[in-house]
């Protein structure tokens, strides 16, 4: 090996001993992509497991889910979780254009979730008044977590699915800092419930 | 009294008794006004204080307490909007806490964040110093191990005997 060779392998040792010395000093100004931000939305049954869900419901019985959320979203996010009801006329939110359904909200949860982080909640509901005329359900009230909402809510019999339908479903809304408003995440999810008594 | 007087004080309580239902009037519609403004102020101070968490947050401040208060601002926020959207007005008490709660933790989020702020850009100079220090050190004996490396070689060279093939 000539000189200049050797000059060149400890050009080669210093620049990089001179990077890993700077390391530290170059990760405080260097923001490395983070990886893909999103955020969960789940129903659990009664056993806070994904099965057992409250399906053929009756007038004045009071049954349970959990509702979760978990943020991946590389920072803290203030959520807003929107309960609304429906029957099968009525429209869902749209995932393709990412608006929320146009249904009021009736029962709300707020979190603010570190990120990495998840959080649950329980979610009673009952039906404490629904009425039936021939091939129709009405369903006037809706208690949720001891809270009574008046929904007048009618439903025809499925003759496929031989019920009247209903879902419980639920909206994700997250706090934008740069609008300094809710905006609809694009997630929800939903139970579909059949009134039998 | 004369007639005139009588017709004046007439006069003046019929303005009076008008002044007096108009206040009233007022006096109801804010009292109708009043759980939604003080609903919006609830909202906008738990936005404040999420903001103030958030920038704390991005700082490198340590929000995981105050992150916990809010959450109990922002429960009782919900409990409220419930509770108006269900028609019920007395929500006054609720949006007191969450003003009262979001108000605290705004403080305090701005007094971590000034702290790991100064914290921060201390341990920032610090980190460079030790750099800048380091990078000096290393280029300083590479140079010296180079200039030792150097010598030797040209030292081998020259005391290497030529040998004549022939």
């Amino acid at each position: 090996m000539r000189l200049d060779d050797y000059r060149v392998v400890f050009a080669a040792v210093g620049l990089i001993g001179l990077l890993l010395i700077a390391t530290p000093t170059l990760s405080a100004f260097l923001q490395l992509p983070s990886g893909e931000k999103f955020s969960e939305l789940w129903v659990l049954g009664p056993g806070r497991m994904a099965e057992g869900y409250p399906f053929n419901v009756e007038a004045g019985q009071n049954y349970t889910v959990y509702v979760g959320v978990g943020n991946h979203m590389a920072s803290s996010v203030y959520y807003v979780l929107y309960v609304k009801f429906r029957n099968q006329t009525e429209p869902l939110p749209n995932s393709t254009d990412g608006t929320p359904s146009p249904l009021p909200p009736l029962y709300e949860y707020r979190a603010i979730i570190p990120d990495g982080e998840v959080w649950e909640a329980s979610l009673t509901f009952s039906f404490p008044h629904v009425s039936r005329f021939e091939n129709e359900c009405l369903v006037e009230a809706l208690a949720i977590n001891d809270v009574t909402f008046a929904v007048d809510k009618p439903a025809m019999w499925d003759v496929n699915g031989t019920g009247y339908y209903y879902q419980l479903f639920l909206e994700l809304w997250i706090y934008s800092l740069e609008s300094e408003s809710f905006q609809f995440h694009n997630r929800f999810v939903g139970i579909w419930l059949n009134m039998t008594g | 009294m004369s007639r005139s007087c009588k017709l004046f004080f007439a006069f003046l309580s019929i303005v009076l008794m008008i002044g007096v239902c108009a206040c009233r009037m007022r006096f109801a519609v804010a009292q109708t006004g009043q759980p939604e403004s003080k609903l919006e102020a609830a909202n906008k101070a738990v936005e404040q204080a999420f903001r103030a968490v958030f920038d704390a947050e991005q700082a490198g401040a340590n929000v995981t307490g105050l992150l916990a208060r809010l959450n109990v601002a922002a429960d009782l926020l919900a409990q409220a909007e419930i509770a108006v959207r269900n028609g019920d007005s007395s929500v006054g008490a609720k949006a007191d806490s969450v003003l009262s709660i979001a108000g605290e933790v705004e403080a305090a989020t701005v007094a971590a964040k000034e702290t790991v702020v100064v914290t921060s850009r201390n341990a920032l100079w610090i980190t460079f110093a030790f750099s800048v220090e380091g990078a000096i050190i290393f280029a300083l004996a590479l140079f010296l191990v180079w200039l030792r490396y150097k010598k030797s070689y040209i030292k081998d060279l020259f005391d290497a005997k030529p040998e004549v093939n022939g």
